[in-house]
């Protein structure tokens, strides 16, 4: 079995692009809340919750 | 979200999820008692409505007699148990005196749970301002305490795990035409996390 090679500078670059999605993500989802009925987004964060 | 916030309290309504029942479950009897509590960490951002769930609420108590943690302790009783100990001087004397947090859930029920500590004065003065300073909440008819927002995002970043970064950028986001941008300033440079803010909060 061969064990891949790893270049540990391209995962961290990968590793931070997706917590950089992640935080454009929690921003958009924000700005959709701050306009959404309370009974309808409460509604779909109870889903994920319970 | 129909928000109404004002130097005194912040008001809104939404339908309620297990982790808000648990914890309004759990500081009604605060509230009952007249116990000054302050909940601060991740849950503050699920309260309004991050969409993520947590294994815990950690709430901040201030400092109680033992008369009075017994009289907690025996209403907690109720409905919730002590996951550390079975023993309230216990919980009292070996953990909360001793700068250990105790954790309560729902009985037979091991998360989620609330997790309880007295304020850490040797630490930092940080808890003793989010109990002083703490907002009131009003969520449908119930009354909850949090930190202020000023604090608990600057705390956030400080704290630095993505999921730290996520809540602090979430409730930046909510609540940026609202809080003290000043005083939320104060703490990003007390906290020594200028760099940190200025990073993600573009």
């Amino acid at each position: 079995m061969k064990i891949p090679d790893i270049d540990i500078d391209k995962l961290k670059k990968f590793k931070e692009k997706n917590f950089q999605d992640r935080l454009e993500f929690v921003k958009k989802y924000a700005q959709w809340l701050k306009k959404t009925p309370d009974k309808k987004w409460s509604s779909q964060q109870r889903k994920i919750i319970d | 979200m129909d928000i109404d916030y004002t130097k005194r309290e912040i008001r809104f309504e939404k339908e309620l999820n297990n982790l808000d029942n648990l914890t309004i479950s759990f500081t009604s009897i605060l509230n009952k008692l007249d116990i000054k509590y302050v909940i601060v960490s991740g849950y503050v951002s699920i309260l309004f409505g991050r969409s993520r769930s947590s294994e815990d609420i950690d709430i901040i108590v201030d400092k109680l007699s033992f008369e009075k943690f017994k009289e907690l302790w025996s209403n907690l009783y109720k409905d919730f148990e002590c996951i550390n100990t079975e023993n309230v001087k216990e919980a009292y004397t070996d953990y909360l005196m001793n700068k250990n947090a105790i954790r309560f859930s729902k009985k037979k029920e091991y998360v989620p749970n609330i997790e309880v500590k007295f304020p850490d004065t040797n630490l930092s003065q940080l808890d003793l301002f989010a109990l002083s300073q703490r907002k009131k909440v009003i969520l449908n008819d119930n009354t909850l305490f949090i930190s202020p927002l000023e604090l608990q995002i600057p705390f956030k970043f400080f704290l630095g795990s993505e999921k730290d970064i996520e809540d602090a950028l979430y409730l930046y986001e909510i609540f940026k035409n609202k809080i003290e941008i000043k005083l939320m300033h104060i703490f990003i440079r007390k906290l020594k996390i200028e760099e940190l803010f200025n990073k993600y909060i573009k």
